[in-house]
């Protein structure tokens, strides 16, 4: 190893700090401070000023270094945004497949490079639109999915071997069978799978942690199908990432910027151990596992968080898992702006706060701004296309991609990058203390840490500690709504048609066929990724497969509180 | 019943509507309730057969219901018409979530008694469950 070299000399070090302590102490106290104490939106207290002292113990090339090299602080991409900028992938979806198309396509026409697609809670929870527990909830926060055949509709007239497709699957159960329906249908097009580009969610803490239900599957259950289906992607899809941990919704459900990172890095961590444990090299996965942030209200804090996430990926990949190959070194993540931040009150202000969170001075790849109505309802049309406007207003018109991690440098941000690593390392130490992530929802901890700090987070809000305009100041008394709300068309009856149709016509041998191959697979503990694939192929439904799951896997009640 | 002849604090069932997969505002509210004084009883997603059979389990003085999802027009008046069924003429329903204004007329004519939207505070919920549950 070579000796470390420190940024600034130990001279001029002290000769700053002596200067910096007389200044705080006689020039600074002159003037009152407008709040006792400044800090992070996760609580790191922030000093009035930032110099080469906070710095003092940084060696740039060992701790930055350069963009595409190692630590991939600075960026995964030696060009950034001036080789290509971020993918603008907006969400969309609802009702049935027939009216997501169309938005799909007046989205891409207008400009996005690539499809986000969000599926119905029953699809996201692995039920069919007619199941009895469905009826409120179909076609609404997403698109219903029952049958390979929607798969086709949904995407009909897009080029699946050109788009890249983002699949929000959040939950492994759901993944699994709309994964699935979505490489059939490829295969019914004949375009081979090495030409499919995308992503899905399928991240087993959204099952388990944040979006909790009574009567999920277990945790191990569902973890096992997030392993499935990277393992499979691996084997057969290899443009494909299968995985995107999502610290996104862990944050929207109460985590702090530094639980959301440490949540996901130990969630990556432990399905890195598994699919090692199932015999893949580290470099034939790692290169596909991807991330998805929230991008918040603490514009330092995000960009920092980003940065420092890079930092400690980098380095649990290269020493704790030997990888060698850059791409399984290099911490790629999606950003969505957080949605907890926008406000039903005075909606058009959140034109103006998602444009802040998406700001990308922290490298991300690709960006969903959130629409101005999102508090209030899916978003319409013309609220759709004003975040996708703002997203090319960001690349198009302020010149912030010109340079590369353009705050790369500032006292304050590598400070504060080197702060959030700290407490990030320091709470991934205590997962893996606890046993790992796995054990960490077993045990409920993890849920009662997000409950806890969603709970701080409100309190602060309600005290008025944390300002957010239009709702705990500059209210608006009788606001008359100014934007015209989405309602979600008719959609169960045109499931329950597509399903009655599909169930008559199908071959009910190769149906039942398919369902028993499904349930010796969980006997004998295969990777049900590959029979999901074929047995969709056959009509099976999505809730026929989960169903067939929950036989064999039986279900969990989380502590819900 | 006889547990309840020396009545501690409110008793609140929350429950999370249908397949509404929104977490952060009942977990929250249910933390609110509790260190008011209130007896909380969380059941996560539930369909409204299922919350009124356990309100009537539980005996709980008031139902409140979470919805981000939409599906509040077509579950919330459900589980008010089958309490109503099931002979609990009193107990109130409120309910929290996105709920868009124009709503909030037929809601309440379903007979829901309160209505939290977004960006309501922990406060409000608590005074007005505060009152509802002395009466």
């Amino acid at each position: 190893m070579r000796p470390k070299r420190n940024l600034f000399n130990t001279e001029s070090i002290d000769k700053i700090r002596k200067k910096g302590e007389k200044w705080q102490r006689q020039v600074y106290p002159t003037e009152k401070q407008r709040q006792e104490v400044f800090e992070t939106l996760s609580g790191i207290p922030i000093e009035p000023i930032y110099s080469p002292t906070h710095l003092a113990e940084m060696d740039y090339l060992r701790d930055l270094g350069f963009p595409g090299e190692e630590p991939f602080v600075r960026g995964v991409h030696p060009t950034m945004y001036r080789g290509r900028t971020w993918t603008h992938r907006q969400l969309a979806g609802f009702g049935p497949p027939e009216e997501t198309n169309k938005r799909y396509k007046f989205l891409l026409k207008q400009g996005a490079t690539g499809i986000n697609g969000v599926f119905d809670y029953p699809t996201l929870r692995g039920y069919d639109s007619t199941d009895p527990e469905a009826y409120a909830d179909v076609g609404r926060g997403g698109v219903a999915i029952d049958t390979v055949e929607d798969m086709r509709i949904l995407f009909d007239g897009i080029p699946l071997d050109h788009v890249s497709s983002s699949l929000v699957t959040c939950q492994p159960i759901g993944n699994i069978s709309v994964q699935s329906m979505y490489f059939a249908n490829a295969q019914a097009q004949e375009i081979p799978f090495s030409e499919l580009r995308g992503t899905s969610q399928n991240d087993f803490l959204m099952e388990t942690a944040v979006a909790i239900a009574p009567e999920v599957f277990p945790p191990r259950a569902s973890f096992k199908f997030s392993c499935d289906a990277i393992e499979y992607c691996t084997k057969h899809v290899p443009r494909w990432n299968p995985v995107s941990f999502a610290g996104y919704n862990y944050r929207e459900a109460g985590c702090t910027a530094v639980q959301e990172v440490a949540f996901v890095l130990a969630n990556a961590m432990a399905c890195s151990e598994e699919l090692i444990k199932r015999g893949l090299e580290v470099d034939r996965f790692a290169p596909r596992l991807s991330f998805f942030f929230s991008g918040h209200s603490d514009f330092f804090e995000e960009i920092a968080k980003y940065r420092a996430a890079r930092r400690i990926w980098y380095r649990m990949m290269k020493e704790r898992f030997g990888a060698k190959d850059p791409r399984s070194l290099a911490l790629r993540f999606h950003v969505q702006t957080a949605g907890f931040a926008l406000t039903a009150q005075q909606p058009l202000n959140n034109i103006a706060r998602a444009a802040y969170h998406a700001l990308v001075l922290g490298g991300a790849q690709s960006v969903h701004i959130d629409a101005y109505d999102e508090a209030l309802c899916t978003p319409t049309e013309l609220s759709s296309l004003t975040a996708l406007r703002t997203q090319q207003i960001l690349q198009l018109e302020t010149r912030v991609t010109h340079t590369i991690d353009p705050l790369g440098g500032s006292y304050f941000i590598e400070s504060l990058t080197n702060q959030l690593e700290e407490k990030i390392v320091a709470l991934l130490n205590e997962i893996e203390a606890m046993g790992g992530i796995v054990k960490s929802v077993e045990k409920g901890w993890i849920h009662k840490e997000i409950s806890s700090a969603a709970y701080e987070c409100q309190k602060a809000i309600e005290s008025g500690e944390m300002p957010i305009v239009g709702v705990n100041c500059y209210k608006i008394e009788d606001e008359k709504l100014p934007v015209e709300l989405f309602r979600v068309p008719e959609t169960l009856e045109v499931q329950r048609a597509k399903l009655e149709k599909i169930k008559k016509e199908r071959n009910s041998t190769n149906v039942q066929k398919a369902l028993d191959t499904i349930l010796h697979c969980c006997e004998k503990d295969g990777n049900l990724m590959e029979v999901v694939v074929e047995a969709v192929k056959a009509h099976v439904t999505e809730g026929e497969v989960t169903k067939m799951l929950k036989r064999f896997y039986g279900t969990w009640n989380p502590p819900l509180f | 019943m006889e547990r309840r002849t020396v009545k501690k604090g409110i008793r609140v069932l929350l429950a999370r509507l249908g397949l509404d997969a929104h977490w952060r505002g009942s977990i929250v509210v249910a933390h609110a309730l509790r260190d008011a004084g209130m007896e909380v009883i969380y059941i996560g997603n539930q369909m409204p057969k299922e919350i009124v059979e356990t309100a009537i389990q539980e005996d709980v003085d008031i139902i409140g219901l979470s919805s981000l999802s939409g599906n509040h027009m077509i579950l919330a008046p459900e589980v008010v018409k089958i309490l109503r069924e099931k002979g609990m003429r009193e107990t109130p329903v409120v309910l929290g979530g996105t709920v868009p204004p124009d709503d909030i007329p037929r809601l309440k004519e379903a007979g829901i008694a309160g209505i939290f939207g977004p960006g309501s505070s922990l406060k409000e919920i608590i005074q007005f469950i505060s009152a509802l549950g002395k009466k």
